[in-house]
C-alpha cells in the first residue's frame, strides 16, 4: 500500500526562473526506506519540503502535480495537519531547537502541546521516545548544551514523539563529526527494523546502501531511475549525476565481483563478502 | 547554559506569588505615583517595594540595576532644580546658575517615581522566571506565538553571541584586525557582520520550518505539559492592590 504517492510534481521557487523540480512522479510503500541521492542543487531538500507540506505553504512559487501523503492531498492541507502524517528532520540540530525550553524533556513537549495532547499521553510519549532515542539521561539538561548527534536525537525525538507515520531525514549527519553520525545511523537502523516509513536524503552512499530499499536518483531537479540500490549503484553513468557509489562497490567492479549472471555489483560489505566467497 | 535573563532562583513568599499579581502589582505602584503625585505618598509605595525586594530576597540583585539609574536621577535633579518653569524661591546659587526649592520638589517627585518604577519592576523580573510569566499569560489568552518570541529571545540572543565570538576567531585566525584604534575596529565591523547576520538569517529561516514541522501554526488549542502552579491567595492580593488603586483615585478626587 502506497503511503506516499508523487505524481507530475512541478516546482520552482518564487527568485528563481528553472524549475527545481521538474515532472516527478513516484510512490513510497508503507514501511519502506526510500534514499534519495543527487549531486548539490539536484532538488532534494526541495523535493522532502515539498512532501512535507511546506511546499507550497511555506514556501511559496510555482507549484504543480500532486503530493498524497496518507491519502491527505498536501496542496489542500495546512502544514498543521500534515505534521501528525509526516514528519521533517533537516541537517542543523542546533536550528531545529525550538529556543524556548529549557530542558530536554520540555523541548520533546513542544510539538505534543501544539497537538493539543492530554498531560498523560505527552509524558508517555516523551518518556517512550527519549529512551528510544537514547536521551533520557539528559531530559534535565537544556537542548542547548548538549553535543551535535545528542541535539540531532533530540529533535528525532521530537519529531518522531508526535507520531508520524512517515520520517524524513534530510542529511541528519552532515553537521556531525562521526561519533555523532553514527548515534544517528543507530536510530536509523532501529526504526528501519521497526517497519517505519523513512525517506532519507544522505551523501554518505554506504549509508543508502545500508539502509535504503529503493534509491531514488534525481538530477538536475529531474527523476533520472528509482531503483534498488544495486540497479543504481551499479549504473556506468553514475558519475555523470555527481553520485560517487559507495567504496565497496567500486572495489566490486574493479575485482568484478557481481551478482551471477547479471551486471549488477552488491553495495554493502556483507554482501560483498558472500559473492566473494560464493565465486 | 546561558540565558538572558535577570532571575535569580530563591526560595521566597514573593517567588511563590502568581505572576499575574506581580505585574499588577507593578502595573498598580506606578500608576499611584501618578494618581497621588505627593512626595509622601509616593515615598510609601517605594517603602513596600523595597519590603517587597526585602522578603523577596532580591534585594542586593536590585541594587546594580538601582545603580544604573543613578545617572537619570542625577539629570533630573539638575535639570529641574535649575530649570524648572515654576522656580521661584532660591536655595542656592552657583556663580549665574540658581537653585530652587520649587524645581528640588519636582524632582523629589519624579525621583521616586522612577525609583517605583525601576523597584517594582525589579520586583517582578528578579522573583519571576520568564517562562513561568510567559506561560501564565498564554494561559491567560496571550498569543503563543508572542510567548514563544520572548522566550526564544532570551535563549536565542546569547547563543548568537556565541556565535559572533566564534566568527570573530575564525577572521581574526585569517589575519584581521579586530582590536586596536577605532578606525582599526570600524573596519573589522564589516567582515564580521555580514557572515553573522547571514547565519542568522539562515538559522531563522530553518527553525521557522522547524517550528512549522513541530505544529507551531496549529488552530487546536494548546495544552500544556506542566500543570497549573496553585498560588497562594491570589484572589485576595490582586483584590488588595485593586482596592488600593481605587482608594487612591477616590481620595485624589475627594481632595
Amino acid at each position: 500500500m502506497s503511503i506516499i504517492e508523487v505524481e507530475q510534481l512541478k516546482y520552482r521557487y518564487p527568485d528563481l526562473t528553472d524549475l527545481v523540480l521538474d515532472d516527478l512522479s513516484f510512490s513510497v510503500e508503507k514501511g519502506e526506506c526510500l534514499g534519495i541521492v543527487g549531486e548539490n542543487t539536484a532538488g532534494k531538500s526541495t523535493l522532502c519540503y515539498a512532501l512535507a507540506g511546506l511546499i507550497p505553504h511555506f514556501y511559496k512559487g510555482a507549484y504543480g502535480g500532486k503530493v498524497t501523503v496518507n491519502g491527505l492531498v498536501v496542496r489542500e492541507h495546512e502544514i498543521a495537519d500534515i505534521v501528525e502524517n509526516i514528519g521533517l528532520v533537516f541537517e542543523n540540530p542546533f536550528s531545529q531547537m525550538t529556543g524556548a525550553k529549557k530542558t530536554v524533556y520540555e523541548e520533546v513537549a513542544f510539538g505534543l502541546e501544539n497537538l493539543g495532547l492530554d498531560r498523560k499521553e505527552m509524558h508517555r510519549r516523551i518518556e517512550q521516545y527519549l529512551k528510544l532515542l537514547d536521551v533520557f539521561a539528559v531530559k534535565d539538561k537544556n537542548p542547548f548544551d548538549l553535543s551535535g548527534g545528542q541535539m540531532q536525537r533530540v529533535a528525532i525525538a521530537s519529531v518522531l514523539a508526535m507520531e508520524p507515520d512517515v520520517l524524513i531525514l534530510d542529511e541528519p549527519t552532515s553537521q556531525l563529526d562521526p561519533q555523532g553520525s553514527s548515534e544517528v545511523f543507530e536510530v536509523i537502523e532501529q526504526l528501519t527494523e521497526k517497519g517505519m516509513t523513512i525517506i532519507l536524503v544522505e551523501h554518505k552512499m554506504e549509508q543508502i546502501a545500508q539502509y535504503a530499499d529503493r534509491v531514488l536518483l534525481l538530477h538536475q531537479g529531474r527523476q533520472v531511475a528509482l531503483d534498488t540500490p544495486e540497479k543504481i549503484f551499479s549504473r556506468v553513468d553514475l558519475k555523470d549525476f555527481g553520485v560517487t557509489p559507495p567504496v565497496v562497490t567500486n572495489i566490486a567492479k574493479a575485482l568484478n565481483v557481481r551478482y551471477p549472471d547479471s551486471e549488477l555489483y552488491p553495495v554493502t560489505i556483507e554482501e560483498f563478502k558472500r559473492l566473494e566467497e560464493a565465486k | 547554559m546561558n540565558t538572558m535573563t535577570l532571575y535569580v532562583e530563591k526560595d521566597s513568599p514573593v517567588h511563590h506569588l502568581d505572576p499575574l499579581v506581580k505585574l499588577l502589582y507593578v502595573v498598580a505602584a506606578i500608576a499611584l505615583t501618578y494618581i497621588l503625585p505627593e512626595p509622601l505618598f509616593i515615598a510609601g509605595v517605594l517603602f513596600v517595594t523595597l519590603l517587597l525586594l526585602l522578603v523577596g530576597k532580591v534585594f542586593r540583585n536590585s541594587l546594580p540595576i538601582l545603580t544604573l539609574s543613578l545617572f537619570l536621577i542625577f539629570s533630573l535633579v539638575i535639570v529641574q532644580g535649575f530649570f524648572h518653569p515654576d522656580n521661584v524661591t532660591e536655595l542656592f546659587s552657583l556663580g549665574p546658575l540658581v537653585f530652587y526649592e520649587e524645581g528640588l520638589y519636582v524632582a523629589l517627585i519624579l525621583v521616586l517615581r522612577v525609583l517605583v518604577m525601576i523597584g517594582s519592576f525589579s520586583v517582578l523580573i528578579l522573583t519571576t522566571s520568564p517562562d513561568e510569566m510567559v506561560e501564565r499569560l498564554i494561559k491567560k489568552g496571550m498569543s503563543p506565538r508572542i510567548g514563544h518570541v520572548i522566550l526564544s529571545v532570551l535563549q536565542l540572543i546569547p547563543q548568537m553571541r556565541a556565535t559572533t565570538s566564534k566568527i570573530t576567531d575564525a577572521q581574526r585566525s585569517r589575519g584581521m584586525e579586530t582590536e586596536g584604534s577605532m578606525l582599526t575596529r570600524i573596519k573589522a565591523f564589516f567582515p564580521l557582520m555580514g557572515p553573522v547576520v547571514l547565519n542568522s538569517l539562515n538559522e531563522t529561516k530553518e527553525r521557522s520550518i522547524a517550528l512549522e514541522m513541530r505544529g507551531f501554526g496549529s488552530s487546536m488549542k494548546k495544552t500544556f505539559l506542566n500543570e497549573e502552579k496553585q498560588y497562594p491567595y491570589n484572589k485576595l492580593l490582586g483584590g488588595i492592590i485593586i482596592a488600593i488603586v481605587i482608594l487612591g483615585i477616590v481620595w485624589r478626587v475627594m481632595a
